[in-house]
């Protein structure tokens, strides 16, 4: 291959291997002087004693940012990535050389985001989504990091956004005030989006084909009213409400913050030289709280500090969140933007979309607390940064209402699911009393024969009005229709998910019935699709539904596999 | 005589896929039973006996694995081999499987991704092979077991070109 000389840092002509920014290594000298820091000022400030034993979180805080540093540095050298006319390239690796290729037809979103060491240094990390699999957990693509006018430039090669994305880029160039490599800049995006466009044979109805004056209005950076243009063509559908901080401060993970934050504040404590053990002794007389007092205390304040760190946390994220939809030539794209300090973009091209899950966690049914994500092809549902959220944990209104704005008028979201039939509250009731009798089972024997006190038994026992209930939560949470081009399930009993899934979607239909539901007149119809889940299931339709349920949630897909008697004829 | 639809004959249902698998799956299914669960009763048998202690606690796993093993040898393979059917139209796959749980499962032929035809060493004994069709979404495969090597040879190859002639990434 005749790629092998040393690649320019300057982007250039198609097919030529690109560098990540060399900023990349200025901000990894100055995460090694960041973290070596607080070693010095322990030292020479607090005058800590110079011994491994007193200092060695701080020692340890040292080597991670350092060897991390370092690491970083040589992955920047070894690394780098080309754009061609049909795919992107990368490779990296130090010792074990990878190279990575994607098709640009198949790439489904190009997510920027910053670190806060980003941010400071003008650098964007770009994550490019294909169609892998949902289960690999990763990035198809990870640059890490560009410049903030490169990652724009990128993206927008990528994804081919049109005009009104434009705004943001000329501020990103405005910012780093860099006139020369801006317009430099500028003239491969021209010259590679007259390639693009001439290879794809399409977009072509306003600009002109071929023409290097038509493709370059539309896909450069020049003035011509760009943020007009750009206001047009973004529509805003929510923006953060402080209040939603509310919905975000009680969770399981509150604790987990609680003991990170003060393992975290002990540790920092002792190395200057303070005792935190000692000084929380010292405040209350534990001796006489009892154990039980104690541990109610501790539990309080730990969920108190919890909740605080989840809010900041929140806070923090979601700042200046905005979600929109931006028009572009080529299609529409549901934007998310959020983040104080990290700052994170994502764009989810919506001919990817295929309908959109509200979730209710049932703890928190109450107070109207939802979830709300897209179903899409091509982005991890298992990523920790829920590329699906468009929207933050927040009230159910907020969430029906964006659906409704996501997923067009009449939203299929509102509709009133009808009840299913009796016999699936029946059949969890079964399953219900049969785990209660399995729990009932298990502690029966090592309480007959002593080995267990008696109220073990009885606590066994109690179980059972907690499945009967959750038997009747999980049924009244149960539904199913078809509404326009969309087929809608709810169900589940911890989070009560309701899916508005594009019919069109479906890749195969199942009907599924075991023994318990053949007795009750009971089938389970599963809808399979690329995106999301993967499966959507409708369970317990009553059986005489199933079938026609299962040709309107796919239609044409099994009409000829349908009895040609007509129904009434039997009847 | 449907299987899934029976007890309501006024409403509409599917018919059955129009063909049959080979009488000798019933054989590899006993096979496999015997392979899985009559190794593990084997192994349980045997601790029971060379390890005197443990005995007591053996006794009641040992009559499980033995229940468990009699229904997947005498009565898993004769019903399955009464559900399990298929049928390869020009449009659309078309298998129903199971026994404790029945289920049938139709996929387009437009949607497909992959088509197999596997053989493991159990049905390359008997000559058998499993048709497995896949499609974009992660559980949206259909796997038909028990067929003629041959005829899953030959439905692969048909569903293969009628796949590619369908357009688009198929999600």
């Amino acid at each position: 291959m005749s790629t092998q000389r040393s690649p320019g840092p300057t982007p250039a002509a198609d097919g030529e291997w690109r560098r990540l920014s060399v900023r990349v290594i200025w901000v990894d000298l100055v995460q090694s002087v960041v973290s070596l820091l607080p070693a010095v000022v322990a030292i020479a400030v607090f005058q800590v004693e110079v011994s491994f034993g007193a200092l060695w979180p701080l020692i340890a805080v040292a080597a991670w940012g350092v060897i991390g540093a370092i690491v970083d540095a040589v992955r920047w050298l070894f690394t780098s990535y080309r754009v061609s006319e049909s795919d992107i390239e990368r490779r990296t690796g130090v010792f074990v050389r990878r190279r990575r290729s994607v098709r640009r037809d198949r790439i489904r979103s190009v997510d920027t985001s910053a670190k806060l060491r980003h941010r400071l240094a003008g650098l964007r990390v770009v994550a490019i989504g294909a169609g892998q699999q949902t289960s690999a957990g990763e990035a198809a693509f990870l640059l890490d990091a560009l410049t903030r006018t490169d990652a724009e430039r990128l993206r927008r090669e990528l994804i081919r956004e049109g005009a009104a994305a434009q705004g943001a880029a000329v501020q990103g160039a405005a910012v780093q005030g860099a006139a020369v490599q801006g317009a430099a800049v500028q003239g491969a995006a021209v010259q590679r989006a007259a390639v693009q466009l001439t290879a794809a044979e399409r977009d072509l109805a306003d600009s002109g084909r071929g023409d290097e004056s038509g493709p370059a209005a539309a896909a450069s950076v020049p003035p011509r009213g760009s943020q007009a243009r750009g206001s047009a063509d973004t529509e805003v559908f929510a923006t953060l409400r402080p209040w939603w901080v509310v919905y975000n401060l009680f969770s399981i993970w509150a604790y987990l913050m609680a003991a990170g934050l003060l393992w975290g504040a002990f540790w920092l404590a002792s190395s200057f030289g303070m005792n935190l053990l000692d000084v929380a002794t010292s405040l209350a007389d534990w001796d006489e709280l009892g154990p039980l007092g104690t541990i109610v205390i501790a539990l309080v304040f730990a969920g108190f500090v919890g909740a605080v760190g989840m809010g900041v946390n929140f806070l923090v994220s979601y700042w200046r969140f905005e979600l929109a939809r931006v028009r572009s030539s080529d299609g529409s794209f549901l934007r998310t933007r959020r983040g104080l300090l990290s700052t994170r973009e994502v764009n989810r091209d919506e001919a990817r979309m295929r309908g959109l899950t509200i979730s209710e966690p049932l703890l928190w049914r109450w107070m109207g607390m939802a979830d709300t994500n897209v179903i899409t092809t091509g982005l991890g549902i298992w990523d920790l940064n829920e590329p699906t959220a468009i929207l933050p944990r927040g009230p159910k209104s907020v969430a029906r209402e964006v659906g409704a704005r996501v997923l067009g008028v009449p939203s299929p979201l509102e509709v009133d699911l009808p009840r299913h039939p009796r016999a699936a509250l029946r059949r969890r009731l079964w399953w219900a009393t049969a785990t209660a009798g399995v729990v009932v089972a298990l502690v029966a024997l090592p309480v007959a024969t002593g080995a267990a006190p008696v109220w073990v038994l009885w606590a066994a026992l109690g179980v059972w009005p907690v499945c009967l209930a959750a038997a009747v939560v999980a049924y009244r949470a149960l539904g199913h229709a078809i509404v326009g081009d969309y087929l809608i399930v709810r169900g589940g009993l911890m989070s009560r998910a309701t899916s508005a899934l594009r019919r069109d979607a479906v890749s195969t239909i199942a009907v599924r019935q075991s023994i318990l539901q053949r007795r009750l007149g009971l089938s389970t119809v599963a809808a399979m699709t690329a995106a999301g889940w993967s499966a959507y299931e409708a369970r317990d339709v009553a059986a005489p539904d199933a079938v026609s349920f299962a040709a309107r949630a796919a239609p044409g897909l099994i009409d000829e596999f349908v009895d040609p008697e007509p129904a009434s004829a039997a009847a | 005589m449907h299987p899934l639809s029976d007890d309501h004959p006024s409403v509409p249902s599917v018919r059955l896929p129009r063909l049959r698998i080979e009488r000798r799956a019933i054989v590899w299914w006993m096979l496999r039973a015997l392979l899985r669960w009559g190794l593990l009763l084997a192994a349980l048998v045997v601790a029971a006996v060379l390890w005197e202690p443990v005995r007591v606690w053996l006794a009641a796993p040992i009559a499980g694995v033995s229940a468990i093993l009699l229904a997947k040898l005498l009565i898993e393979p004769w019903w399955r081999y009464a559900v399990h059917r298929w049928e390869i139209t020009e449009h659309a796959t078309y298998a129903s499987n199971g026994w404790l749980v029945r289920e049938w499962r139709v996929a387009p032929s437009s949607r497909i991704q992959t088509v197999d035809a596997v053989r493991g060493p159990l049905e390359q004994l008997l000559g058998l092979s499993t048709l497995r069709v896949t499609t974009a979404s992660s559980y949206g495969s259909i796997d038909i077991n028990g067929l003629d090597r041959t005829t899953a040879e030959e439905a692969a190859t048909r569903l293969a070109v009628v796949a590619e002639l369908s357009e688009g990434d198929a999600t």
